[in-house]
């Protein structure tokens, strides 16, 4: 294990930032000690020799900011989450006859495939368009792939059901080379694309966007911000849903939203 | 949204796996209000652990209990349980922070994770403490805890249900004050004192 002291952080963001111009400076600081921490750990440097290695037109600082940013999915993850949208939302949506979805910081695209295969189920997918963005072309390029690990397909065949699936989760994957791929059908209403919620701004309105557990790690002023894009981004009435655990406590919007489930941070603009 | 922070706040950090939770039970019941720093438990949970802690031990002491969240301000006379499937850091501007990192030892929350980030938030760290439990969490974090200078203390890997967890404390760095069976409780209640 490598531990990062704060003003080393500091030195280190302003490097990247130097060399690559990105800028970290509105990430939350304890979860970018752990995670820079840990990738010295992984390539077992010290912050000296990162620093050393990052070069202006070397690559590079570009896979560093992919480490430090990268996010971990999962197919339906909170099943009971999925669950609830799926009684709760869709009934609403359906109303609807196009209707657009964002899934914010998307990494490599799980929520967005389950998301997929959930209007599939409720009739509504052909009325609908996923909207798939993150901030690395990296894993956006897996995303479009629809690949995943064939060892995961047991635990996500289980949050299918017990996200209330109606099917099994192999009729919406087949299997190559030891690889699932996600059948192209579903993939056809997904559009992936390059977004940075910190720097990028509105580029439709929605009637729902997902974005779970992406903002835990901004600062608590970025985080307002993005909370801010996400809100002029939604339809009056649209639905707004973080992680599990994540509320929008501190985001200045508490008045705008009305609470559809507390535990699972279903939220519905209202103003 | 800064005056949050207390400069004269302290914390106290415990963790453990299987074995602890009655450890855990035992130190609340300790634990009157009020108490002039903030304790803070980290005790592996599932993912998909459903108990909340704060409600399990509402019997156990008049102090205020929570599952903190993200950004909340930490605040002495708490006691705050890490949740399951999210990291707890501790941030230098004294809120927590959550981290949705991959698991330490396959365990999310890390104690790890919660105790490295308290040793490197500047906040004075009272007393660290690890009991039971058959993994190798916690003994990164516990050392750094001690090489700040800071007090830290292990369960006696004799007297531990579940010895791993204290050994590869002790082994990452011998000079951790064991807690014995012997006046166990009496030693803790010493130190929360």
């Amino acid at each position: 294990m490598v531990v990062l002291e704060y003003n080393q952080l500091e030195e280190l963001i302003i490097r990247i930032r130097d060399i690559s111009g990105f800028d970290f400076s509105g990430y939350a600081r304890p979860s970018l000690l752990r995670r820079a921490g840990r990738y010295l750990a992984k390539y077992d440097m010290d912050l000296g020799e990162l620093l050393d290695h990052i070069e202006p037109g070397g690559s590079l600082v570009y896979e560093l900011i992919q480490e430090l940013t990268v996010n971990y999915s999962e197919m339906f993850r909170d099943p009971e989450y999925f669950k609830k949208v799926r009684t709760e939302v869709f009934g609403y949506l359906e109303s609807y006859p196009a209707l657009r979805f964002w899934v914010a910081g998307c990494a490599s695209g799980e929520e967005a495939f389950s998301m997929a295969i959930m209007l599939k189920e409720a009739g509504l997918l052909s009325r609908s368009l996923i909207y798939a963005t993150d901030l690395s072309n990296k894993v956006l390029t897996s995303a479009r792939e629809g690949v995943f690990t064939l060892g995961n397909t047991r635990t996500f065949s289980e949050s299918y059901m017990q996200a209330g699936g109606k099917h099994s989760l192999s009729d919406y994957y087949h299997v190559a080379y030891n690889q699932a791929i996600i059948s192209p059908e579903l993939r056809k209403n997904i559009v992936f694309s390059l977004h940075d919620l910190t720097g990028d701004g509105v580029f439709n309105e929605f009637q729902f966007i997902s974005c779970r557990n992406v903002m835990i790690y901004f600062t608590l002023e970025l985080r307002q911000q993005v909370f801010r894009l996400l809100y002029d981004s939604l339809s009056m009435l649209g639905f707004l849903c973080l992680g599990k655990r994540e509320t929008l406590r501190y985001s200045g919007l508490e008045a705008h939203f009305k609470v559809i489930d507390s535990t699972l941070n279903i939220y519905q603009k209202i103003k | 949204m800064n005056s949050a922070k207390d400069e004269s706040l302290s914390l106290v950090l415990i963790g453990g796996s299987s074995g602890s939770f009655v450890i855990f039970e035992d130190i609340i019941k300790l634990l009157r209000n009020p108490v002039s720093f903030a304790v803070i438990f980290v005790l592996h949970r599932g993912k998909h652990s459903s108990s909340v802690l704060p409600d399990l031990f509402k019997t156990k002491t008049d102090v205020h209990m929570s599952e903190p969240h993200h950004l909340d301000p930490i605040t002495a006379n708490s006691i705050y349980f890490a949740l399951p499937d999210y990291h707890l850091l501790v941030g230098k501007d004294h809120r927590f922070y959550y981290d949705h990192t991959e698991p330490d030892f396959f365990s999310r929350p890390s104690i790890d994770a919660t105790f490295i980030s308290a040793a490197l938030s500047g906040i004075p760290v009272k007393a660290a403490m690890l009991f039971s439990g058959s993994s190798q969490d916690g003994a990164e974090g516990l050392k750094l805890l001690a090489e700040k200078g800071f007090p830290t203390y292990v369960q006696d890997p004799e007297s531990a249900e579940f010895p791993r967890m204290p050994e590869e404390a002790l082994l990452k760095y011998r000079q951790h004050n064991l807690l014995g069976e012997d006046k166990f409780y009496k030693t803790i209640s010493d130190l929360l004192s």
